[in-house]
């Protein structure tokens, strides 16, 4: 279960990496706030990522 | 002489005792893992600094794509049907093939021309990293011409960084290789992310409507950089085919492909080409036409993703060279008899960040990546004649294990004379590797007809 909890997250902040640059393509996102978001994303990344790895 | 040979040959082979065998069928892996292990290990730091010299050099957007389309697809198709056959038939690794056609003494010659490649590969790793961490101190990163390191800050800046990246090797290596695994698909992300926050500033409007119109004029206009030459469609074609020559022409990939159920693994390949080379170097194309055309990964980096751009450059460059180190620190423990592992790497990467210090191995990584392949690619046609034309021509292979020979004297004069008629080709570099091939291949079969004869 916690398994699949770190999956989901870890690959939602993988999908934040993208989601902020593609809406800041689109005029939604201002520069700042499209690499602000990535860092955060990148940093739930880095620390999710490797709990669920270690779970694999 | 022979005495000292033979006990470097026979430390060697305790080194790669693991793989002697060739690998059990149960132990051949599902085509998935293939996948996701090329996709992983072709998007690494440099991709960031060759798809920004496509633009430097003056590439059309049109002899961009067509390129890389085709360039990559002869990369897929030379590991699928040059080195993915012999490693299902063999199972074993280059090395221990190459053993057996070439004789233990030249494969010593051989490991130490690959630690001596991977090191200024690495080396390479280091400098790009550099230029992401030299912009918090204001570091200029060096011109395109440079050779020699401009500043103390440069030479300060890349012994720190290699230091801390060998400091890290030795530490643990197998910890970092799983971090790294981590890293990967984040770091294939920084380049789609990257090329994708440059566009508006570009001028590219949502729904990329008017993409292709700013790609051919702002992008890959076909205007080369003051000192650079012009590249075209063959220019782009061949480096994307001989950009990992020496994994598939020079078969090193067998030590992969070996596991593989079948030969047709070696399609996997498209995910390290496409997803991973293609769409990296299109990214970084766009990220330096965003920077206005000035050859500077840390900038790139930055001005596209901020401190997560930077951080994904240093962090590009260490896991690519942390696997690089090792590679060339298991090359390097053949010769120094009785040194811990910690030690090897400890040479391995004083040497590679000595090396990092020369800007010329990073602002040259392109001339730097042909010749690579090219000096170990003669080798490949060595192992592909014996393998596949000495049988059918009824020329005794594997002559070099039979007779206990040290060094295979045909196979040495075959790598260096064809390295010589190599670099007296009157081409550009990037077109010698096909010719040089095809002359190994058909020499060192004509000698074995003789030897026959």
């Amino acid at each position: 279960m916690k398994k699949r909890i770190l999956a989901v997250l870890s690959l939602t902040c993988l999908a934040a990496c993208l989601a902020a640059p593609f809406l800041h393509f689109l005029g939604k996102l201002s520069s700042e706030v499209d690499k602000q978001v990535f860092l955060a994303a990148s940093v739930g990344w880095f620390v999710l990522a490797p709990l669920w790895a270690r779970r694999r | 002489m022979t005495g000292r040979l033979a006990s470097i040959a026979s430390r060697m082979d305790r080194l790669y005792e693991f793989d002697r065998e060739p690998v059990a069928p149960d132990k051949l892996q599902p085509g998935g893992k293939f996948a996701g292990l090329f996709a992983g290990e072709h998007v690494a730091a440099t991709e960031f600094v060759i798809g920004a010299f496509f633009v430097l050099h003056g590439v059309t957007a049109k002899d961009l794509f067509i390129g890389l389309l085709f360039g990559n697809l002869l990369a897929v198709l030379s590991w699928t049907f040059i080195c993915a056959p012999i490693a299902v038939r063999t199972r074993l690794t280059l090395y221990w093939y190459l053993r057996k056609i070439a004789g233990p003494g030249l494969t010593i010659v051989y490991n130490l021309a690959n630690a001596v490649l991977y090191c200024i590969l690495a080396g390479a790793m280091i400098a790009v990293s550099a230029t992401a961490v030299g912009l918090a101190f204001g570091i200029k990163t060096p011109a395109l011409t440079a050779v020699f390191p401009a500043s103390p800050g440069w030479v300060l800046l890349t012994v720190v960084i290699g230091a801390l990246f060998t400091a890290l090797a030795i530490l643990g290596f197998e910890q970092l290789s799983r971090f790294a695994e981590v890293c990967s698909p984040w770091i294939f992300i920084v380049f789609i992310a990257g090329g994708l926050a440059v566009l508006p500033r570009l001028g590219v409007r949502p729904g990329f409507g008017n993409f292709w119109q700013v790609a051919t004029t702002k992008i890959w206009n076909g205007l080369p950089v003051a000192g650079q030459d012009k590249f075209g469609l063959w220019h782009v074609m061949f480096f994307a085919w001989f950009c990992n020559l020496a994994m598939h022409v020079g078969l090193s990939d067998m030590a992969v492909l070996r596991y593989a159920k079948k030969w047709t693994y070696g399609l996997f390949t498209a995910f390290g080409m496409y997803p991973g080379h293609m769409l990296a170097w299109i990214c970084s194309g766009i990220m330096v036409a965003g920077v206005g055309r000035e050859m500077n990964p840390g900038l790139m980096a930055y001005e596209a993703l901020g401190l997560a751009g930077v951080g994904g450059l240093v962090l590009a460059g260490w896991t690519t060279a942390n696997p690089t180190l090792y590679r060339a620190g298991l090359a390097l423990q053949s010769i120094s008899p009785g040194w811990p592992r910690w030690k090897v790497t400890l040479a391995a990467g004083a040497a590679t960040t000595f090396l990092s210090c020369f800007p010329v191995f990073f602002v040259k990584l392109l001339d730097y990546v042909a010749i690579y392949g090219l000096v170990l690619m003669p080798i490949g046609a060595v192992v592909f004649a014996e393998h596949w034309i000495f049988p059918r021509l009824g020329i005794e292979q594997y002559r070099a294990e039979k007779r206990g020979w040290t060094f295979n004297g045909p196979a040495l004069a075959i790598w260096m004379g064809t390295l010589a008629v190599c670099f007296l080709m009157p081409i550009h570099l990037y077109f010698r590797w096909l010719p040089g091939y095809l002359l190994a291949l058909v020499f060192y079969v004509l000698l074995g007809l003789r030897r026959k004869n």
